[in-house]
């Protein structure tokens, strides 16, 4: 009997007992993965999160857009409260490009497959340009699996170290290691050309700026790449991955994203009741400053006082432009006036921009020096690129917010707060913006 | 009281008239030294005859020849004695020593109550079911020393949040390990059903819980079901219904109408100052929200009155070789919000049997069945809708919006149909020019505040609700079955296997009128299910035997448990309009799918010792061995030792006191560990998988791999004593403790530069104490009326004394979109302290520039401190670090008190329980949202130049959002939980018993004056970055405090 019973027992240990060593079977492990094309995915997959903060950020803290209601409103007004937008904005923003940066990483050290490689250069590139072009100084990381402890990764190092020693490095190695040809809409050769000559363009060196926008120009034919010849082909879900488009960041409905506030669109079309009608009276008079403008009816509806630039009808699918060819062709201009090229090859590079929009080529006889040429880029570029999140960092690499804005900012709210928590969560390592 | 006392004269005639003609007994009752006893209850047995002895201990009684009579009284045995015409029966009743020197259960065995060590706190079964509370949790509430139990959701079918003394963790919950019939369970207390506990034991001290090692941390729980006894079969009947309603009956948000009364009241008085308003726009807006008809309070919408029905029925019985006991058990809930509700199944069968001489066995099965139905919305977000409008149009109304727009575009501004952001293509109505009766008011048929009184310009509240459903499905079943073999006497070899299985659906859906917008990306069909299962065994040898004065008792034990979660949940969007919520209907690309497959893994090997010498010394040494595989490779596995010591000092022989009945003194140590909030996987770094435009994506994981990740371990020392007075009928227990933890488990926030917001280290200690106190009294005992009393009251204190070096964890701001304190943990601070900037005064209303846009309450804004004078409001550092953060508030109380009665008198009975807590606090966001959401809305006058200093005093300003202490309150509450008044309906109707009572939760309900919202235990836990205990305090929306009534019967028969 009572060895039927220890019998019994033995066999009941048998029944329950598991291996302390676990590991899901239906997971992978960072360390155990060999192809790394899932990981370069998610640095795509995380730029989403910039999306709707750069849209913010370009349009409503310029004079093309304002908020309407307490406490967005703090982007129109140039003071140290604008740190409370941070949990919609700054914050995320922060958060995905650093995500972004954190999977180009893992693919830059551990593929063994360039282009991929040279794919998560330009995103790294990309995404500390953002960050730079938002923050200023910024933390730089370059290791897929960075120490909890290590401090020097959080200091926040100089914007131009940044653009020395990550951004522009990175962003060459990516020319050297792209085609030419954009597949799927993934980074390419040009995507990165450009993307570096914007910036150069941001550092003020025109000179290394020219080269890369000149090779965009000359090589997009063959590459696929060319004007739209309406301008309203250019927008919306309807024309993803036009020929225009150089690089951007796509958006699916069906794809679930980290950020999960607001799209980018229903902020320029009027459609978030923090501002119904955000459209800036200056915007409408710089349209109107140019009679027969085409670009105004796709950009501006002075009705609603709100853009239909991106409408509402297909929203969750537009994709966020990075890059587009008029840009870089506006770009290339301002770089060739920059380096005191002859007016009328400047202003010959915007033809065709004019040209689409349904106006005169712009006249080198009466744009007779670098200053005005380069005031005329300038309200070139606020019409062409209304609403793509560009105006505002124009116009604080230009150095010249007070003079369009109309009032003196302080330049301390030329860049945006870090978010408090970054603040909080290094000790103060990363220290907060001057002004915040 | 009046018509109480009628009644119950008028029951005692009845009482009387059932009293037959035959002879007269009489008779003295006395006790073993022969005192004699007063109040001794003598009855016929299966009649309502009765009587009690005098101040002599005489009796007399009616009787025949043939009854049984039978003599009971509290602390005795009672007697029965047949008469047969005797001249009179003089009776000597024997103690009870069974009542005397109770069992208490503690882990893997029982041990008398006398020689407990530890702290260990225990409630009976009866105590739980004579207050018939919806859940186990619920009566314990108040019941019991170093237990605070609250209901920090509030919605039914939610567990309340039990902490046993102080939080054992600072990151995870602090929830305690519920052991059924020594089964370690994987839900919660709600699985049981109230009516099945014979008793409930509550191991607090380290000591106690040792025994459970790493599990034990957080207290155990030890539920005790009801056994069948020997005998005939007893079958019992329980049903209540009961109604419920918000305590707090008076509507936070002010409607219309009297919202346009206090503008006018301001203007009058100057506090307002509309003089920067237009005063034709002033004019039609006071107009409308005066004129606008059939306006209802959302508070009035949303809350209704519930109802619960409650059966219970249970079976119970045995043979000397066998016993049984069955119940099932069912409760349906109507919660007292709109679309609230829960309802729950149990069932359970308990069998034991002996085998033969040696070898018995016994079978336990539960199943329970949860069904809870949520407000499908964000209640904080329906409540702020403006009331200036009926939740659904009537004529009236709709004629009100369409002749207001026609107002508002003749005063130039812009038409209410542009508030509607569907574009023309949504689906249903976009204008107001067709609304039809009965449609749901949105907010933005009204306008927006700019041009019109609607608010938000969102749907409105009843169009967020209707186009949501939420839901939570659990099946639970648990089935543990044991084999005892005798080896020799005293001396047991028992095996157990047992398996449990927690199957939970949640569901949620959003549909796209839902949105204001139309937006397909707002929809949502998210489905998840998860099974939790558990495999347990543990084979146990225990060894008891009491030679001379020696009593030893011995118990070794293997137990294996691993718990295996499997789930998949779905998540999908672009949810297709106007059709039935099914997943195959959905765009295939539109579903997110992801999955769990996850193991856990544990081997332990305990034992104890206990020994008594002479009921005077007495010692328990325990100690267990664990490992867990949710750790590193580097540390699986920690060793956990304990004991303790006690001295009856009241039966030494030098101690001879009459008044003194119970003299002991008691000392524990242990030491426990914790797993807290760790799950299968927190040891690894993991890629999650994520769908991306270019195919299969592999997320940052979100932990960082960490092999050194451990337990932390709890060393916890008990002080204790416990007196009895005058044969214990006055008793006072006392325990301090002091309690280290080391290692503790933190989910630290790290720069997003490293791509997680946290990560899981071991870092840092925690030092708390506590202070313990319960007393109770048998006040009246003669009889027929017995009264017991018992209160308690505990305290605790905690402070963080190491942070792995750290001074301090980096500091979170928690709450809901940026509005919360700033949470600090630092060495020599609380766990969760709230810090923020200190104001002076509201900024007054006056200053704002149109104080007819929100409903007018305050500013939102207040004046603050600037604590260092440098000029500047620095909300990041504190006082010392040149900032102005000083604390504000934490939410762990000073001290918290229960306090219970229980009186019958004959066949009445009546309790009530009450519990208190003490100076703990929350930040309530809910006043951002109801009050004065739109704050910033200051005139330019009030600072012209925006550096953040008013013009008029300067003083330095703030929105109140802004981790400021003007949303600090006071989270002290006294509630009645219950009181009950039961009338027990003696053998009629063939019966052996059966009572009707009626019954009250939260008749009263006392709040802090400061506190303005629904329920002050109410704290928000599920909003992204929470922490666990280091950011715990902020309440946002929490489900309401419920008062009901109750109708109840109990009916035995056997």
């Amino acid at each position: 009997m009572r060895i039927i019973s220890i019998l019994l027992v033995s066999l009941l240990f048998i029944v329950a007992c598991e291996d302390l060593e676990q590991f899901p079977p239906n997971i992978a492990s960072s360390n155990s993965l060999t192809d790394y094309e899932g990981v370069l995915n998610a640095a795509y997959f995380y730029q989403h999160g910039s999306v709707t903060p750069l849209a913010v950020m370009g349009d409503f803290r310029a004079d093309n857009a304002f908020m309407f209601e307490a406490p967005y409103t703090e982007f129109d007004l140039f003071g140290p409260n604008l740190t409370t937008m941070e949990d919609q904005f700054f914050g995320p923003f922060y958060t995905a490009l650093y995500k972004s940066i954190l999977s180009a990483n893992n693919v830059i050290t551990n593929s063994e497959n360039p282009t991929e490689v040279a794919e998560a250069k330009f995103l790294r590139g990309l995404s500390y340009f953002k960050l730079v072009k938002v923050f200023g100084d910024v933390p730089v990381n370059l290791s897929p699996e960075p120490s909890a402890t290590d401090e020097s990764i959080l200091t926040r190092q100089p914007a131009t170290n940044v653009y020395n020693n990550v951004i522009i490095p990175d962003l060459e190695d990516a020319i050297a290691g792209l085609g030419t040809k954009i597949v799927d809409g993934r980074a390419s050769k040009y995507a990165a050309q450009g993307i570096l000559g914007k910036v150069y363009l941001q550092m003020g060196e025109f000179a290394n700026a020219e080269p890369h926008l000149a090779a965009v120009i000359n090589g997009a034919a063959a590459a696929g790449i060319s004007l739209q010849a309406n301008f309203e082909d250019i927008f919306g879900e309807a024309n993803d991955l036009n020929s225009e488009i150089i690089f951007a960041t796509q958006i699916s409905s069906s794809i679930s994203d980290e950020y999960g506030f607001s799209e980018f669109w229903s902020w320029s079309g009027g459609l978030d009741t923090k501002s119904l009608n955000p459209l800036e009276q200056d915007l409408v008079d710089a349209f109107n400053a140019n009679p027969g403008d085409l670009r105004a009816a796709v950009s501006i509806d002075t009705a609603t006082m709100s853009s239909p630039k991106f409408p509402q009808t297909g929203g969750p699918d537009h994709d966020w432009i990075e890059l587009r060819l008029a840009d870089v062709m506006l770009m290339y201009a301002e770089a060739l006036n920059e380096t005191d090229a002859a007016p009328e090859t400047v202003l010959d590079v915007l033809d065709p921009i004019r040209t689409r929009a349904g106006l005169a080529p712009l006249d080198h006889t009466a744009l007779d020096s670098k200053a005005l040429i380069r005031q005329a880029i300038q309200d070139e570029r606020r019409l062409e690129l209304a609403f793509e999140g560009q105006r505002w960092f124009d116009l604080v690499r230009t150095g010249t917010v007070d003079a369009e804005m109309g009032q003196s900012i302080n330049s301390n709210y030329h860049l945006f707060p870090i978010p408090i928590s970054e603040v909080l969560a290094s000790f103060g390592v990363i220290t907060q913006n001057d002004g915040y | 009281m009046k018509l109480t006392l009628t009644l119950f004269t008028a029951l005692l005639i009845t009482l009387s008239g059932f009293a037959q003609s035959g002879s007269t007994l009489t008779g003295t009752v006395t006790d073993d030294a022969n005192n004699q006893l007063v109040g001794v209850k003598v009855v016929v047995a299966g009649t309502t005859r009765g009587a009690l002895t005098d101040s002599e201990g005489n009796y007399e009684i009616e009787v025949n020849n043939g009854d049984e009579l039978l003599f009971s009284y509290f602390g005795y045995e009672t007697q029965s004695v047949t008469y047969n015409g005797q001249a009179s029966i003089n009776i000597t009743l024997a103690e009870d020593i069974s009542q005397l020197d109770e069992v208490v259960v503690v882990g893997y065995g029982t041990r008398k109550k006398s020689h407990n060590t530890g702290a260990i706190s225990q409630v009976d079964g009866g105590d739980i079911a004579a207050i018939q509370a919806n859940r186990v949790d619920d009566a314990l509430a108040g019941k019991l020393a170093g237990v605070l139990i609250q209901n920090q959701d509030g919605a039914p079918g939610a567990d309340p949040k039990i902490q046993i003394r102080a939080a054992s963790s600072i990151s995870g919950a602090s929830n305690p390990l519920i052991v059924v019939d020594g089964y370690p369970i994987s839900g919660s207390l709600a699985t049981v059903n109230p009516n099945d506990i014979q008793s409930i034991e509550v191991l607090k001290d380290a000591a106690s819980a040792a025994i459970y090692g790493s599990r034990g941390a957080n207290g155990v729980i030890l539920v005790t079901t009801k056994k069948g006894t020997s005998g005939r079969a007893k079958m019992s009947y329980n049903a209540y219904i009961s109604t419920a309603s918000k305590y707090v009956s008076d509507n936070i948000n002010p409607t219309s109408g009297e919202w346009a009364a206090t503008i006018e009241a301001g203007i009058a008085d100057g506090t307002f100052d509309v003089s920067e308003m237009d005063p034709e726009l002033l004019n039609y807006r006071l107009n409308a929200f005066k004129n606008s008809p059939d306006v209802m309070a959302v508070e009035d919408w949303l809350f209704r009155t519930g109802y619960s029905t409650n059966h219970d029925l249970s079976i119970s019985g045995g043979t000397d070789d066998m016993s049984y006991f069955a119940s099932l058990g069912y409760l349906n809930t109507q919660g007292i919000a709109i679309t609230q509700g829960f309802e729950r199944y149990n069932a359970r069968i308990n069998v034991n049997a002996k085998l033969n001489k040696r070898f018995s066995t016994g079978l336990n099965v539960n199943g329970f069945i949860g069904n809870r139905d949520m407000v499908g919305h964000d209640m904080r977000d329906l409540l702020r809708a403006y009331s200036v409008h009926p939740v659904y149009h009537t004529e009236a109304s709709i004629a009100f919006v369409q002749q207001l727009d026609q107002q508002a575009q003749a005063l130039g501004l812009s038409g209410f149909d542009n508030g509607f952001r569907g574009g023309s293509d949504a689906p249903w109505n976009s204008s107001i020019a067709t609304l039809e009766p009965g449609m749901t008011a949105q907010d933005w048929h009204y306008g927006r505040s700019g041009n019109g009184i609607g608010g938000s310009g969102d749907a409105g509240p009843a169009t967020k609700l209707d186009n949501t459903d939420r839901y939570q499905n659990t099946i639970f079943g648990n089935v543990s079955s044991f084999l005892q073999f005798q080896i020799i006497e005293g001396l047991n070899l028992k095996t157990v296997l047992g398996a449990d299985v927690r199957d939970t659906r949640d569901f949620f859906w959003r549909g796209l009128e839902f949105d204001s917008r139309a937006r397909s990306t707002q929809t949502a069909l998210d489905q998840t299910d998860l099974k939790r299962s558990s495999v347990l065994s543990e084979t146990t040898l225990n060894f008891a035997k009491t030679l001379g004065g020696h009593d030893i008792s011995a118990v070794a034990g293997l137990e294996f448990q691993n718990f295996y979660i499997n789930g998949i949940s779905l998540n999908g969007t672009n949810v297709p309009y106007g059709q039935p919520q099914n997943f195959a209907l959905l765009d295939p690309a539109d579903i997110a799918i992801s999955e769990r497959r996850e193991t856990i893994a544990r081997q332990s090997v305990f034992g104890r010792i206990n020994y008594a010498y002479d009921n005077r010394y007495l010692a328990s040494v325990s100690l267990r061995r664990d490992g867990d595989s949710r750790f590193g490779a580097n540390n699986r596995f920690e060793t956990f030792p304990a004991f303790s010591l006690g001295w009856n000092i009241h039966n030494e022989a030098f101690f001879n006191s009459n008044f003194l009945s119970d003299f002991k003194l008691r000392f524990s140590r242990g030491s426990l560990g914790t797993t807290a909030f760790l799950g299968a996987y927190n040891s690894l770094s993991l890629l999650n998988p994520q769908a991306t435009l270019f195919g299969n994506g592999f997320l940052i994981p979100s932990d960082i791999a960490n092999p050194d990740l451990t337990w932390q371990t709890n060393t916890e020392t008990n002080y204790g004593i416990n007196l009895g007075f005058l044969n214990n009928r006055f008793r006072i227990g006392v325990d301090y403790y002091t309690s280290v933890i080391e290692d503790i488990l933190i989910n630290q926030s790290v720069s997003e530069v490293l791509g997680t917001t946290s990560i899981a280290l071991n870092s840092g200690d925690v030092k708390s104490s506590g202070l313990e106190f319960e007393v109770g009294a048998t006040v009246v005992n003669n009889g027929a009326f017995l009264w017991n009393l018992s209160g308690n009251l505990s305290t605790v204190n905690s402070e963080i004394t190491d942070l792995g070096g750290l001074d301090e964890l980096p500091r979170t701001i928690y709450g809901q979109s940026g509005r919360g304190p700033v949470f600090r943990n630092y060495v020599g601070g609380q766990i969760g302290e709230m810090w923020g900037l200190e104001t002076i005064s509201p900024v007054e209303m006056v200053w704002v520039a149109d104080p007819t846009r929100n409903n007018g309450i305050n500013s939102g804004e207040s004046y603050v401190v600037d604590q260092n004078d440098d000029g500047v409001i620095d909300r990041t550092r504190t006082v010392e670090e040149g900032g102005d953060l000083v604390k504000i508030g934490q939410n762990t109380p000073d001290f918290y008190w229960g306090l219970n009665s229980q009186m019958s008198y004959k066949d009445f009975d009546l309790s009530f329980q009450l519990q208190g807590s003490h100076g703990a606090e929350v930040f309530n966001i809910d006043p951002l949202y109801f009050n004065s959401q739109w704050g910033g809305r200051l005139r330019s006058s009030f600072d012209d130049n925006g550096d953040g200093i008013a013009d008029h005093n300067g003083e330095h300003y703030e929105r109140n959002r802004n981790q400021t202490d003007a949303m600090i309150q006071d989270a002290s509450y006294v509630a009645l939980r219950n009181v009950t008044l039961g009338y027990n309906l003696v053998n009629k109707l063939g019966l052996s018993s059966a009572r009707i009572y009626v019954a009250s939760t939260n008749l009263l309900y006392l709040m802090a004056s400061d506190y303005t919202s629904f329920n002050p235990e109410g704290v928000e836990i599920t909003n992204s970055g929470y922490l666990g205990p280091t950011t715990y305090g902020v309440q946002v929306g929490a489900s309401p405090v419920v008062r009901s009534f109750t109708f109840g019967v109990n009916v035995n028969f056997n």
